[in-house]
């Protein structure tokens, strides 16, 4: 089959790369999975229909996945595949990076099409955090994608053997302690309602407040990056934007939110935006349905009262 | 010991404009330092404070990169001198390109322990070039870095995993990226600004790190400007709160959202 682009997926020990699987197929060429980490990982990636499951051994238990990076470069750069896909994690990154490195081109982030120009790999990506969008061709070497890992592999039929290839991780680093952290489970990117609230809020008290606003819309709380990773107030799982969660509602709210555009981004995909801001000026208001501008202290309680008013 | 923080020089795209053809004229969107470098800084110098170590500051940029606003920002938040390349040819380099600049700008300034950098830069935000660049330089590279302290054979980290923390022990050369919250990044105070006018800056040729060309070629067929969602814009003013959430509720109400 000439339209199709030989690709190369790479693991890095977390088998819900299902996304990355899904994203190969539609190019139906060969699938080989480089699986760096537990055996456990290589056996679920195997059942999910990929032609080859080339394994990189056990580590050791103290070992960091990263370590396995130039090795799984050594194989991509044997191996010479059209595409190579791998997370775009901190981990897959850093195995992408040495793949990067030894094929001798970048890596692409935000893809959303991969397609064969007569004999040209064809790419379509996003720039600048979604501002602008281009096509590129790339030759002399794999197109090096780094992708969202979707969910859990689907399992088809019979599981491709798996070949264990002798591999040595580097040596330098080891894991001395780990803790499982009290497990946040909030599926914002289903959820069809979302409350998001950002640095307008005064004091993490008052999220009371937009917790009795989502309750009475029957929503989710999310919220901008700097509650997450800056005072703390919310989980960092909860988090709206392109370095955090894609929200696809019939309904967002968006409260003391700016609206940068890092953070719209995942936004994006709403049906009906709402802005509650006091700065009539705020870029969310360029980006909303219906914009209240006023102070969120006194707007909020009156959404409240009027979503508890009947029709 | 020497440690390495990385930095960018960088415009939001927040400012830029963009046509309909999908061309970004970054002309009102000035440069400064990008938003989540000071967070390395801070963990660099909180570091060399406790261990005698120096902080160097290292980046790859445009010419912008070596202004004296850009030199003064990043040497008055606890760096201690600058090595970097500043070349209009690199601002639209790819992460790889750029990463191997850094690593020939790395290994001119001799033994480095530990390189530092950001969660990812304003403008690209990819958070690439930075696990790249330890490819480049054959030493791992690991993210999600929250703190760092010195032990008798290396260095000792902590950070974030998925579903938890993890610490580590490093011997030998890490590039380490920190997440956003790992440390409040100090504000340059007037003494600060001015102690950093007298900090040394090396400036490097880009010509003379003889990096080498890419072997993969890529080639620009066509750009746009993403259509996002038409909105409707119905902006109110809500000095009367009661009245104006209910004309909204009420509007949310007849399309059928709520
Ligand atoms: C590389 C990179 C990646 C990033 N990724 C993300 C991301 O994924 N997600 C994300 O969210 N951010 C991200 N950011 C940060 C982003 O650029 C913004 O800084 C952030 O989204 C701003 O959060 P905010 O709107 O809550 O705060 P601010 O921008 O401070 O806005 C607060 C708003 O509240 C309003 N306000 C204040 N008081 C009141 C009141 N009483 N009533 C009503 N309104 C009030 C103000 O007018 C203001 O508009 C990223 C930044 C970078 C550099």
């Amino acid at each position: 089959m000439s339209a199709a682009i030989d690709t190369w997926i790479i693991v890095a020990d977390d088998a819900a790369v299902g996304g990355l699987i899904e994203f190969a197929r539609m190019r139906a060429g060969r699938l080989v999975a480089v699986v760096a980490g537990r055996k456990s990982v290589a056996d679920e990636v195997a059942t999910a229909g990929v032609d080859r499951v080339i394994w990189l051994g056990q580590p050791p238990e103290a070992t960091p996945v990263e370590a396995f990076a130039p090795e799984v470069a050594r194989l991509v750069g044997e191996g010479l595949p059209r595409a190579v896909l791998g997370p775009d994690t901190t981990a897959g990154r850093a195995l992408l990076g040495a793949v990067a490195v030894r094929c001798g081109g970048p890596v692409f982030t935000r893809v959303s099409a991969l397609e064969l120009d007569g004999d040209r790999v064809v790419l379509t990506r996003i720039l600048f955090g979604g501002i602008a969008e281009c096509r590129e061709s790339v030759d002399g070497g794999p197109a090096i994608l780094a992708l969202p890992s979707g969910g859990h592999v689907i399992a088809t039929g019979i599981p491709t053997p798996v070949e264990q290839v002798e591999a040595s991780p580097m040596t330098n680093a080891e894991v001395v302690d780990r803790r499982s952290a009290e497990l946040v489970s909030v599926d914002l990117p289903s959820a069809p309602m979302v409350v998001g609230i950002g640095r307008g809020l005064k004091a993490q008290a008052d999220l009371t407040l937009i917790e009795e606003l989502a309750t009475a819309l029957g929503a989710e709380l999310g919220c901008s990056r700097p509650l997450a990773e800056g005072v703390d107030w919310m989980p960092k799982e909860r988090y709206i934007g392109i370095s955090g969660q894609h929200i696809a509602p019939r309904l967002y709210m968006a409260v003391g939110i700016s609206g940068q555009l890092q953070h719209m981004f995942g936004a994006r995909d709403s049906e009906v935006i709402v802005a509650v801001n006091s700065d009539a000026d705020a870029p969310i208001f360029a980006e909303c349905d219906y914009g209240l501008v006023g102070d969120l202290y006194r707007i909020v309680p009156a959404l409240v009262a009027a979503l508890k008013t009947p029709r | 010991m020497r440690v390495v923080a990385l930095y960018k020089w960088a415009p939001n795209p927040q400012d830029a404009q963009v046509d309909p053809e999908g061309i970004v004229d970054w002309r009102r969107a000035t440069e400064a330092l990008s938003e989540y470098d000071p967070v390395a800084f801070e963990l660099a110098r909180g570091f060399a404070d406790l261990t005698g170590a120096e902080v160097i500051g290292v980046t790859a940029g445009g010419s912008a990169a070596s202004s004296s606003l850009a030199r003064k920002t990043v040497l008055s938040r606890g760096v201690d001198r600058l090595v970097l390349v500043a070349d209009d040819r690199l601002k639209a380099a790819d992460s790889t390109t750029l990463a191997a600049v850094l690593a020939s700008l790395i290994r001119r300034i001799g033994q480095v322990d530990v390189v530092l950098a950001g969660v990812s830069s304003v403008d690209v935000n990819e958070g690439q070039v930075s696990m790249t660049l330890a490819a480049h330089l054959g030493w791992i590279g690991l993210g999600g870095i929250r703190a760092l302290e010195a032990t008798d054979q290396g260095l000792r980290v902590d950070r974030d995993v998925p579903g938890g923390r993890e610490t580590l022990t490093l011997a030998g050369g890490a590039v380490l990226t920190t997440v956003a919250d790992a440390a409040v990044p100090r504000r340059a105070g007037m003494r600060d600004i001015l102690a950093a006018a007298k900090k040394p800056v090396d400036v490097v040729e880009l010509d003379d790190l003889g990096v080498p060309a890419a072997h993969v070629v890529v080639s620009r067929v066509a750009t746009s400007r993403p259509d996002n969602a038409k909105r409707q814009h119905v902006i109110v003013e809500a000095s009367e709160p009661a009245a104006a959430a209910a004309q909204v509720i009420s509007a949310l109400r007849q399309r059928n959202v709520l």
